[in-house]
């Protein structure tokens, strides 16, 4: 125990007292994400900002005398140019494949007395048609606002026209006011949003600070000869990589936390109506400390899963090479999750490795988990997590391995 | 007390060492068949060029290497079963073992004085003692990493003593080292011997063996050919000096095997 105490202490005064680790470290990176994201997400609202912004340029083909009246009425902003029959559309839909012009409505000739000669079943009905570009922001957003606003009001106007009392038509309404028949649990709805995110985001970082830090802790310390000053120590080489491991779970932690924080300020800065549900995501006592347990679990597995790789690696490089696959398997494990969040999932879901820390967090930020689900990630994490740490005392006591002998 | 009973110890290659070291054997035998024993109160010294598997032999002994047949004992203590107990009695000193560069001699000697389970109290007597010997105080907080070779050489040996060891093994100690220094190191040996230590050492410098060393072990290619006072060894080869003898058996012994 003297020796693990004493390493730790070590190895936190070696990151603590080097100013230039700090920053690297964590200053640097907590900085980047939080300015990479809130650009992310100034980008994301400044487009759609944009897009609200942008006056369509729209060509409207043998248009009926009334429709610019139902234009006007419904106040849609729009450059409008009115084409004739005779006109070629041509040039307008290479103009919307470009991206320069946004919409092109045509509608049949003699639309309008087409209408008006109707009288039975069967008799010709005469079509609108858009053409658009779906690639295109401005495109899909001039179109489905030319339909919502100017067609729509266009159609029950012609149609009150024709039958007089347009009630006739209305059999029933759905949902008069939209607002009242919502019924949502707001945590749970926010926690929809951040389950598909944050855990993802928890996985990544976490592997990634655990990259960094264990690579030089270890094989960095192979490299320069100082790790064999330890081995000489009359203490127990299972208490050697304790001590490292653990010192390297501390430091990973506190920045994978920092990286989460910063990736939440930044996205918070902009999207603030989104990410708003941040803060009324709550937990009770028991969930905190399922959290807490999952997260330290999960930092023991990947340090112990780096530091297994450094170990083996004679130089940081080689370390660096083989970490790389591991590092795009955690990733793989975390995407797999995001996009199927809150299914309901078997319980042998929960013994797989790294995904199930993954599913086991998103569960949580939905108030689902269950104590089995959970008792199955701890312990599949904590039993291939205590397999790689005996790989690792092993590889210490190894002389071909820690002496190239 | 150190006692090696008929060492050898096997390496294997790998593939690039190998193509290296343009042989096809798979295994590369760096010490064959080596029993000596080291006493109480004197220094013993193991002589051979590069690569005759002085420091194999010494890294064994220190319990990082595990021998591949033969047994050693340090203060009856089995440097395989026994490795714990063999390394609170030893203080090893090796080129390859460096101290971490980031932190100062002091904070050093503190963390490897508890690792040997000393107290803070008894750490820093020792650190008075030994840093006052070596000239180490005025550097004493200074970043290993800022310091000369020899500063850093100085730092080492104090810090592979600190837990007093009965058993003391340096490999080339006094390499990199300027002549005061060097001289200093020599000296501690000697008072370390006097107070009835074991001290092993390996070296290739013939006056530091001649001057330094009561019995010679002269090692070539892994075999141990020679051993005794220098004297011994000077009647037996039939020579006036340490480095005269020495060559005599190289070239007795290198020719062998080839």
């Amino acid at each position: 125990m003297i020796g693990i105490k004493n390493i730790i202490k070590k190895e936190l005064t070696r990151v603590f007292t080097d100013r230039k680790m700090i920053i690297s470290l964590f200053i640097l990176p907590g900085v980047l994400i939080m300015v990479m994201y809130s650009i992310m997400g100034r980008l994301i609202s400044n487009m759609e900002q944009d897009i609200k912004e942008h006056i369509p340029t729209v060509y409207i083909q043998n248009a009926p005398e009334d429709l610019a009246d139902v234009i006007n009425y419904v106040n849609f902003e729009g450059n409008i140019t009115y084409m004739n029959s005779s006109d070629n559309t041509n040039a307008i839909r290479d103009g919307i494949l470009a991206g320069d012009i946004d919409l092109l409505v045509v509608f049949d000739e003699g639309f309008k007395e087409t209408i008006d000669n109707y009288k039975n079943v069967g008799d010709p009905i005469p079509e609108v048609k858009t053409f658009y570009n779906p690639s295109e922001d401005y495109s899909s957003a001039a179109r489905s606002n030319f339909v919502a606003s100017v067609l729509n009001t266009y159609q029950q106007m012609l149609l009150e026209q024709r039958l007089g009392n347009i009630e006739q038509l209305q059999v029933f309404y759905i949902d008069r006011q939209p607002e009242s028949s919502v019924i949502v649990d707001e945590d749970r709805a926010s926690g929809k949003y951040l389950s598909m995110l944050l855990p993802f985001l928890i996985n990544i970082m976490l592997f990634q600070s655990a990259m960094g830090l264990g690579m030089d802790a270890i094989t960095g310390e192979k490299e320069r000869g100082t790790l064999a000053s330890m081995l000489l120590s009359p203490i127990k080489r299972r208490e050697i990589v304790f001590g490292k491991l653990t010192s390297l779970g501390i430091l990973t932690g506190l920045s994978a936390i920092i990286y989460v924080i910063s990736v939440v300020i930044g996205l918070k800065n902009l999207s603030q109506g989104a990410m708003g549900g941040m803060t009324s995501i709550k937990f009770t006592p028991v969930e905190i400390i399922q959290l807490l347990l999952i997260l330290i679990i999960l930092v023991y597995l990947y340090v112990s899963l780096v530091s297994l790789v450094a170990v083996y690696a004679r130089t940081q490089k080689e370390a660096g090479t083989y970490v790389t696959p591991l590092y795009i398997l955690v990733m793989l494990g975390s995407i797999m999750t995001m996009f199927n969040a809150g299914g309901d999932k078997g319980l042998q879901y929960f013994a797989i490795p790294v995904y199930n820390g993954t599913v086991a967090i998103q569960k949580l930020l939905l108030g689902e988990l269950t104590m089995v689900q959970f008792g199955i990630t701890v312990g599949s994490l904590a039993v291939v997590a205590l397999v790689i740490i005996s790989f690792i005392v092993k590889a210490f006591n190894d002389e071909r391995v820690m002496f190239n002998a | 007390m150190i006692q090696i009973n008929e060492l050898t110890k096997v390496y294997k290659l790998t593939k690039k060492q190998m193509m290296e070291q343009k042989t096809k054997k798979k295994m590369m035998k760096a010490v064959d068949k080596v029993s000596l024993v080291s006493k109480p109160g004197e220094i013993y010294g193991l002589l051979g060029p590069n690569g005759a598997g002085k420091t194999t032999v010494l890294r064994c002994i220190a319990t990082l290497l595990k021998p591949t047949q033969g047994e050693i004992s340090v203060s009856g203590y089995d440097t395989v079963k026994e490795s714990e107990e063999v390394r609170k009695r030893i203080g090893f000193l090796t080129n390859e073992i460096k101290l971490d560069p980031q932190f100062s001699p002091k904070y050093m000697f503190t963390f490897f004085g508890r690792l040997h389970g000393l107290d803070d109290k008894t750490i820093e007597e020792r650190r008075e003692k030994l840093f006052a010997y070596f000239g180490i105080k005025d550097f004493e907080d200074k970043k290993i990493d800022e310091l000369s070779t020899g500063m850093k050489q100085k730092a080492s040996i104090a810090v592979s003593l600190v837990h007093d060891p009965e058993v003391i093994i340096f490999d080339e100690p006094t390499t990199g080292l300027d002549i005061v220094t060097a001289r200093s190191v020599t000296d501690y040996l000697k008072m370390m011997r006097d107070e009835g230590k074991t001290v092993i050492i390996s070296t290739h410098i013939m006056t530091e063996a001649e001057k330094l060393c009561d019995r010679i072990g002269i090692i070539i290619k892994g075999n141990l050919v020679l051993e005794g006072t220098l004297d011994e060894i000077l009647n037996s080869t039939n020579t006036r000096d340490l480095e005269d003898a020495f060559f005599e058996l190289y070239k007795i012994h290198n020719k062998e095997g080839e």
